[in-house]
């Protein structure tokens, strides 16, 4: 899928969460659903599966987010998906994340932890970064166990990486 | 012997005795000697026979000496031709036996020339053996030290996998909540930290 597609969908998102005033909510909803989505292999597929049909892709997005998402990122979700850009809708999220930042001349900082942070963790994190990089910034926190322990974090072309799973890779290849 | 002299006595007594013409009768002349005819067909006979050895001498000699001339040339030439010819087979006995000679010295040489061929094919070949068996000595040198080497490698490419296997399972299992907080904790500070 084109850049272009993609970001003509990420603002047709962006424009329905803005109208409904939902943006930071479903924003933040949508980019955990994206994560999700990429690490989850076999939902992957069955969105991606031409085979399915559209009403049972669609299906699938309200069983899987139906009460723990609001009704605006449901739909949101489920019409990218019928509409067969299930492929694309981790990037069509990203840049939809990035849009709403830039809405709030604020830069995006993707944060993966094995376990959560909690939110005195994800302030002062924030801080820390912004303190960093000299940007104003809207922290998102993603849990991912593949880091085994540790924090990486991305600003834009920034990568600050001081997990156990890149000193474990260090340490396979030296050996 | 005696019979003969006998005979030309008489002959000769009657020669003597009649002296004269042979009588002429109703026979003819009548010569009372064996052997002479009358004097008459003697003269005559002589005449012609010398008539016709003139003739003879005169119109035949020159063609029967023609002839043996000829002939004497023609065996001439015969035996000139059979010199030449016998020369000419001497010769070609010679050239043979010459090219004989040839053909001797040409085996000689010829087998003189396979011997040294066959010799220096054997020493090519002892050689060219000798190298391949060198080379091949080589190669499996350096295929056992390669072996060696690559048996090596993947030892410690197989300790290096249990390891990092290990390292992470035992890293996994010592990073407890605690050491999760204190890693993280740890990331702020230094990243809080540094500009």
């Amino acid at each position: 899928m084109s850049d272009e597609r993609i970001q003509g969908y990420a603002r047709g998102l962006f424009e329905v969460a803005r109208a409904e005033g939902t943006l930071d909510e479903v924003e933040d909803e949508l980019f955990r659903f994206a994560r999700s989505y990429e690490s989850n292999d076999s939902l992957r597929q069955a969105m991606t599966d031409e085979q399915v049909p559209a009403d049972r892709r669609q299906a699938i997005v309200e069983d899987l987010l139906g009460g723990r998402a609001t009704p605006t990122t449901v739909q949101l979700v489920s019409m990218v998906v019928g509409s067969g850009r299930g492929r694309d809708l981790p990037a069509i999220i990203d840049e939809l994340v990035q849009r709403a930042a830039s809405a709030k001349d604020l830069d995006v900082a993707e944060v993966r932890t094995a376990v959560p942070l909690t939110g005195d963790q994800q302030d002062r994190l924030k801080a820390a970064l912004e303190n960093a990089t000299g940007k104003r910034l809207t922290l998102k926190a993603v849990v991912d166990p593949s880091v085994v322990g540790g924090v990486v974090a991305t600003v834009g072309d920034t990568v600050i990486d001081d997990t156990v799973r890149t000193r474990i890779e260090q340490l396979k290849s030296r050996l | 012997m005696s019979i003969l002299a006998t005979a030309l006595v008489g002959v000769g007594e009657v020669v003597v005795r009649e002296g004269g013409h042979a009588p002429f009768d109703d026979k003819g002349y009548t010569t009372k000697n064996p052997i002479l005819p009358p004097t008459g067909e003697l003269l005559i006979g002589s005449a012609a026979s010398l008539i016709v050895f003139g003739l003879l001498y005169k119109y035949m000699w020159p063609v029967i000496r023609q002839f043996f001339r000829d002939r004497t040339s023609r065996v001439q030439t015969e035996l000139d031709d059979s010199a030449a010819a016998k020369a000419a087979a001497e010769q070609e006995a010679e050239r043979i036996r010459a090219a004989k000679g040839d053909i001797d010295a040409e085996r000689s040489r010829l087998y003189a020339e396979a011997d040294a061929q066959a010799e220096a094919l054997l020493v090519e070949g002892r050689a060219r053996i000798d190298a391949e068996m060198d080379e091949l000595e080589r190669r499996a040198d350096a295929e056992i030290v390669a072996a060696a080497g690559r048996s090596g490698e993947e030892l410690a490419a197989e300790i290096s996998r249990f390891s990092s296997r290990a390292i992470e399972r035992v890293v996994a299992a010592t990073l407890d909540d605690a050491a999760q907080q204190d890693l993280i904790e740890n990331f702020i500070a230094r990243v809080g930290a540094s500009r």
